[in-house]
């Protein structure tokens, strides 16, 4: 009897990157998550299914086209005089995905696709000589990866046998058993500290956070010989004070495979996922922490790891 | 023979303009007229979905001492929240982790509990959609239109944009009374992200000198000309008034220069109390003061009034637009309609079908008497 390969629901791979494990790396973005958090710099990857996306400026109008009009089973496509290109009405749009390939200038597509272990892995190992001069590999990230944990399993114990460097990126807010099947395949595990408090956490990203250090805490003492990387999102005005990066110090300290604790400057999210796409401008509520505050907090760390001066990069 | 309803309820989706407990107040008036019990629910349809949130209840029964005084009133008498969207409420599992479930049928299966016969819901643009997807599903339901932008097609007049634009007018006077002080050029920015009525008539109002409209692209080259004339005349202020939809002609740099992935995503994709959508309020009117600065060498600044204007008591129209759609949502129901919009077309209030109102904006046509009423003013449209 032969079982089939699990698939993933893959939203991007995104070649060359720099901040997230050692080396350069290839990220593999999965969708899913079970957090909501207010600053989410990639919301596209939230939901579990593929979501449709359009994006008016490809759109040629009604007048030359208007073919998703027809294939739309909704209703859910419009327009609007004297506009002559096509609107969406999300409410009644089901992300059935039939307006796409009858979308010729491709305004329309998917964000999302399920692909097999092999296909991202042929597509991860394009970037191999980046991988053995750098000393880089792969890196699955979100979303939540650990949300599809047969997937990843698979997709790092395959990336292994092909003698690549794995990585993964968690908020850890996932049942102990899916920690447990992706763990053992993964050289650094880059987790998430968000907010200590856990009615905090529960205000800004929609759960407490009880499981996800209850998670971490196992995760250091099961996987003794694993690297961990404990991380912070730092969003001003939420958590950039000294006390939660105190209790992560303390939280982490104690225990030797948590090497580092790195601090993401809010703004760097758009940085490092968007750019590819060229124009990248964030209009959230949040502002960049100052590289006063940053340098601060960062002295806090170094202080804490015995290191007399930042190992980590400033921000541009 | 219909059946006639005797119990309904009335619940409000999208958020609060004037005008809105008007409606309330008709609809109540008028079911007691007919010996019917008309109940309110809080926040959108919270208060049927999630009782356990309210002390005192989710319901509000909406006798006639409480309507007595309520029409002119601004207080949220259903709540402030106003979430009607059924089909994804967030919730947390019992493994803790956030999903956005279809709670429709939990919502219709509570209506029926309740022994409500039919629902009065005030609608917006993204509600509208929400009943109408509700009614598919078997919910007798006739909706009244709310828009601060008057965007809703299928009716003249959607309560609350008359009081929208009275204070919107006061503002705009006041703005450029502020410009005269400090020899500056204000740029505000007010609400209509897809139809230019509110910048437009507001603007035209207090004589601005250029309103910018999302249904005319604009040229900016063309309201500095205008504006550099101004200090030669001895007037060296100005006032420009943008609504946040407004876009330039081709080629020229985008207004919002926003995130296109993000952009091109569902507003429920993105979430809307994740705080993750999008909010292009004051960007317009920054980008456009800017590059007036620029352009005219003249200091700018800009304002945006944004939701401000949709607080406060509303107008007598929209008091009296408010008890007719409200009363007139019952006398539908009295005639047995289900699945209609009450749709102000004078001299009078039609009942269109739900499936007619959707997927339509009610935008500015070229030929407007209120584009022609600019022109004639001397004011730029930008084009």
């Amino acid at each position: 009897m032969t079982t089939q390969p699990p698939t993933g629901m893959v939203l991007n791979i995104q070649h060359f990157c720099t901040h997230d494990g050692p080396g350069i790396r290839t990220n593999v973005f999965l969708k899913f998550c079970s957090l909501r958090c207010k600053w989410c710099s990639n919301p596209e990857s939230i939901h579990p299914k593929s979501e449709l996306a359009y994006n008016p400026s490809k759109c040629i109008g009604t007048k030359e086209c208007g073919l998703c009009l027809k294939a739309c089973p909704e209703s859910a496509i419009f327009t609007v005089d004297p506009d002559v290109k096509v609107r969406i009405n999300w409410d009644l749009c089901t992300n059935c995905g039939k307006c796409v390939p009858a979308c010729p200038p491709q305004a329309l597509s998917l964000f999302g696709h399920e692909m097999t272990v092999e296909e991202v892995l042929d597509a991860v190992e394009q970037d191999g000589t980046f991988y053995r001069e750098s000393g880089g590999g792969i890196t699955v990230s979100g979303g939540e990866c650990l949300l599809q944990p047969d997937f990843t399993a698979a997709l790092l114990a395959g990336a292994h046998e092909r003698g690549i460097n794995t990585a993964i990126e968690t908020a850890g807010n996932v049942p102990w058993a899916f920690m447990e099947k992706v763990l053992p395949h993964v050289d650094t595990v880059l987790h998430d500290h968000k907010l200590t408090d856990p009615v905090r956490h529960k205000k800004w990203t929609g759960v407490d956070n009880a499981r996800i250090l209850a998670n971490f805490k196992k995760a250091y003492e099961t996987f003794p010989e694993k690297t961990f990387i404990a991380r912070t999102p730092l969003i001003p005005g939420v958590n950039d004070d000294e006390e939660h990066i105190r209790s992560v110090l303390a939280f982490i300290r104690p225990h030797k495979n948590v090497v580092d604790y790195e601090l993401l400057p809010y703004f760097r999210f758009g940085e490092s996922k968007y750019g590819f796409l060229g124009r990248v401008y964030e209009l959230a509520d949040f502002q960049p922490p100052t590289p006063e505050s940053l340098a601060r907090l960062r002295a806090i760390i170094d202080e804490a790891f015995g290191r007399t001066g930042s190992q980590q990069p400033e921000p541009e | 023979m219909t059946t006639q309803p005797k119990r309904i309820a009335i619940a409000n989706g999208g958020g609060f303009v004037p005008g809105l407990n008007a409606v309330v107040t008709g609809a109540a008036r008028a079911a007691q007229e007919l010996g019917w019990e008309l109940v309110g629910i809080r926040d959108g349809f919270d208060g049927l979905l999630h009782p356990d949130r309210y002390p005192a209840g989710g319901l509000v029964p909406l006798s006639a001492p409480l309507v007595e005084h309520l029409s002119g009133t601004a207080g949220p008498v259903l709540g402030a929240g106003a979430r009607l969207d059924p089909f994804h409420v967030r919730t947390v599992t019992a493994d803790n982790s956030v999903e956005e479930t279809d709670r429709s049928d939990a919502l219709l299966q509570a209506l029926r509990k309740e022994a409500f016969n039919a629902v009065i819901a005030i609608v917006d643009t993204h509600a509208l959609n929400v009943v109408f997807k509700l009614s598919r599903k078997g919910l007798r339901a006739v909706c009244v239109p709310k828009s601060a932008e008057n965007q809703i097609a299928a009716t003249h007049l959607s309560f609350g944009f008359n009081s929208v634009l009275s204070f919107a007018v006061d503002m705009l006077d006041r703005a450029r009374q502020a410009a005269e002080a400090v020899g500056k050029i204000g740029v505000v920015e007010v609400l209509g992200e897809h139809a230019g009525w509110l910048a437009l008539q507001a603007g035209t109002a207090v004589c601005a000198d250029a309103i910018l409209i999302p249904e005319i692209p604009y040229d900016l080259a063309k309201v500095a000309e205008k504006l550099r004339k101004k200090p030669q005349a001895g007037r060296p202020y100005g006032l420009v008034v943008v609504a946040e939809g407004a876009a330039p002609t081709a080629g020229q740099l985008a207004t919002l220069p926003v995130n296109p992935v993000r952009a091109s995503l569902s507003p429920g994709a993105t979430g809307h109390e994740g705080g993750q959508v999008i909010d292009p309020s004051g960007q317009v009117a920054a980008t456009v003061a800017s590059q007036l600065q620029r352009l005219t060498d003249q200091e700018t600044y800009p304002l945006t009034l944004g939701a401000l204007v949709k607080a406060g008591a509303p107008t007598a129209v929209d008091r009296q637009l408010g008890l007719a759609y409200g009363a007139a949502a019952v006398r539908a129901l009295q005639e047995g309609q289900a699945g209609v919009l009450i749709a102000f077309q004078p001299p009078e209030l039609k009942f269109v079908p739900l499936v007619e109102a959707i997927n339509k904006i009610r935008t500015v046509p070229g030929d407007s008497v209120f584009i022609q009423a600019a022109r004639s003013l001397g004011i730029s449209l930008g084009d």
